[in-house]
């Protein structure tokens, strides 16, 4: 730092350390399991080199695991990526898609095309998980009463409207007796069932709602300040609110429609990377990206080898580690601020 | 120049701005004084561009709704950062309409490290804002307007969460920004203390101007204490300096000397 100027707030190399990450987790995630690849192996096949992998190996790697690497990786990225959005939006170091509502609605929604429709929904769920997610953070802040309602209203509002979401999608469940295998599988999780269809889908949109948001990343740091100071700076508040909630809760609903119910990694992985980096800036958001999705990969890693052969749903994993991690974070904050 | 000339600014059915003519010459201080509900913070608002208006509001001659380059800072009431925000983070975004959002110019940052030492928070710019008291915050939101390198700021009570000590320092400050030409508007509940430093007192109630002029005059002006229901009495100090507080008539207390 020269003696006259203040230190950077940002810097490139921490993202660039954040996809290194990414990387290291994606190798780790397809070469071990049952059975364990070689990483030389697995990169000269990946790369299209002579003395890859071959026969059930190749397969292995490039049928089974890679596309379950990929989508764990998109699906931690956009809830990592979604939770640091929604806590900017609304001020509050606590809220997370789950809480506003959000994935219940998209649960409801996804279950509502299940239930309904025939033949090949996949490309239908999104679409109605994120009217759904739509839907129901809407009615949060209906019941919560405005925008900027107090954390707690809000958190309660959210809790409650998640509720009735969650009891309206048992109610289906429990009338579509032929729905519940197709429901329970999508609720536990189906990374393990991935394949590059899925992939195709939930990385269209899941790209796309990432690409707005890091697009805005930097203007989003405006709702960091109050209305005026944003309005003073150029900035108008209400229409980045919205293009945010919107691209976030798309991220949100593809991810739970892909992948079930996967709690935690909306809040543990903005706070850790905002707390390693001692930074609040939304320009931090590719990298939240990044460690999402390293995250959820190594945790998928978990969910497959802890009881090998049997599978742990990968919720189990990132709660096991979230929920510890978080109260860690929380008492940390609280003895910085006393 | 500000020229303000018929504002009115209606919120559902209700007129909260009615009828506002002023005139603010450049680098002077006016400080709007009235109560809660009198449409001080809503002038400001209106100024940013924030609220649909009737009338106009030109700067230098042009309407500040039109005129995207006007560089108005804004100081709020009360800081809505996030609590791990540190003060440089917040501070370097005040640079953001003059460099670009997520911009960060080794011109910028000489700016944000000569505004934090004007404000006597250098050594503190790691810090994050949930650490900082009542004085210091208020010196980071200043800090923050500060670096916008405004033409015109604006200022919402000030001074409203502070003791006296660093209700002086805080207005000293602003004080020494009007002196580099910057207009500064701010909004005040302390009229004592406004007197002291704006030269311009604004006495706004239920949406209207009630009393417009030159400090001293205004606190002199008979009207002063019917624009308060006269619930307020004035009192002058030895050196004539007024003091307004407020009346408690079963005491009969007047205007006089303390």
């Amino acid at each position: 730092m020269k003696k006259n100027q203040i230190d950077r707030v940002w810097r490139w190399q921490i993202t660039a350390s954040a996809a290194v990450a990414l990387l290291i987790a994606c190798l780790l995630g397809v070469g071990f399991g049952p059975v364990n690849l070689n990483f030389g192996s697995i990169i000269k096949t990946l790369l299209g080199l002579p003395n890859g992998l071959e026969n059930e190996d190749r397969t292995l790697l490039l049928e089974l695991r890679l596309p379950r690497v990929v989508l764990g990786a998109l699906v931690g990225a956009a809830l990592a990526t979604s939770g640091a959005v929604y806590q900017s939006v609304f001020r509050n170091p606590l809220a997370d898609p789950y809480l506003l509502g959000a994935a219940s609605g998209a649960g409801l929604g996804a279950t509502i095309a299940i239930t309904n429709g025939g033949g090949d929904l996949h490309a239908l769920l999104p679409i109605f998980a994120f009217l759904g997610g739509v839907l129901a953070v809407a009615a949060t802040f209906l019941v919560a009463g405005r925008l900027f309602a107090d954390p707690s209203t809000l958190l309660l509002a959210g809790i409650a409207v998640g509720s009735f979401a969650t009891a309206f999608q048992t109610y289906l469940q429990q009338r579509n007796s032929a729905a519940l295998r197709p429901v329970y599988s999508w609720i536990l999780g189906e990374l393990t069932v991935a394949n590059w269809d899925v992939v195709k889908w939930a990385g269209f949109y899941i790209l796309i709602a990432l690409f707005v948001l890091i697009r805005i990343s930097k203007v989003l740091d405006a709702l960091m300040l109050s209305d005026e100071e944003a309005y003073s700076l150029g900035v108008s508040p209400q229409k980045i609110r919205l293009i945010a909630v919107a691209a976030a809760t798309l991220a949100t609903a593809t991810a739970v429609s892909a992948s079930g119910l996967i709690g935690f990694v909306g809040i543990v992985v903005p706070h850790l990377v905002r707390g390693l980096t001692k930074r609040a800036t939304n320009r931090s958001l590719l990298s939240i990206a990044f460690v999402g999705a390293a995250f959820l990969v190594i945790a998928d890693l978990g969910a497959r080898t802890l009881l090998s052969p049997a599978e742990l749903p990968i919720g189990v994993i990132t709660a096991f580690v979230g929920a510890p991690f978080f109260l860690f974070v929380l008492r940390a904050r609280n003895r910085g601020s006393q | 120049m500000i020229n303000i000339e018929n504002l009115s600014v209606r919120f559902d059915n209700a007129e909260v701005l009615q009828s506002i003519n002023l005139d603010i010459p450049e680098g002077t201080w006016s400080c709007l004084v009235g109560p809660n509900g009198a449409g001080k913070t809503t002038l400001l608002r209106t100024m940013l561009g924030m609220q649909p208006y009737s009338g106009s509001i030109k700067y230098n001659g042009r309407e500040i709704a039109k005129n995207k380059s006007l560089n108005i800072a804004f100081v709020p009431q009360r800081p809505s950062i996030p609590a791990a925000m540190s003060v440089a983070e917040y501070v370097m975004l005040g640079r953001a309409k003059l460099d670009g959002w997520g911009k960060e110019s080794a011109h910028s940052r000489n700016i944000v490290h000569e505004m934090l030492e004007a404000t006597q928070l250098l050594g503190m710019q790691s810090q994050s804002v949930n650490t900082l008291s009542g004085g210091e915050m208020q010196r980071v939101l200043i800090a923050r307007a500060l670096v916008q390198e405004p033409e015109v700021m604006l200022l919402d009570e000030p001074t409203s969460a502070l003791d006296l000590h660093h209700q002086i320092a805080v207005l000293n400050k602003v004080e020494e920004i009007k002196a580099t030409g910057v207009t500064i508007i701010s909004t005040m509940h302390d009229i004592t203390l406004g007197a002291m430093y704006a030269e311009r007192i604004i006495i706004m109630q239920s949406g209207r101007v009630l009393l417009d002029g030159e400090s001293q005059s205004v606190i002199h002006s008979p009207e002063l204490r019917s624009a308060f229901d006269d619930r307020i009495s004035v009192h002058l100090l030895e050196n004539g300096r007024p003091v307004i507080i407020a009346a408690k008539r079963a005491a009969g207390l007047d205007q006089g000397v303390i």
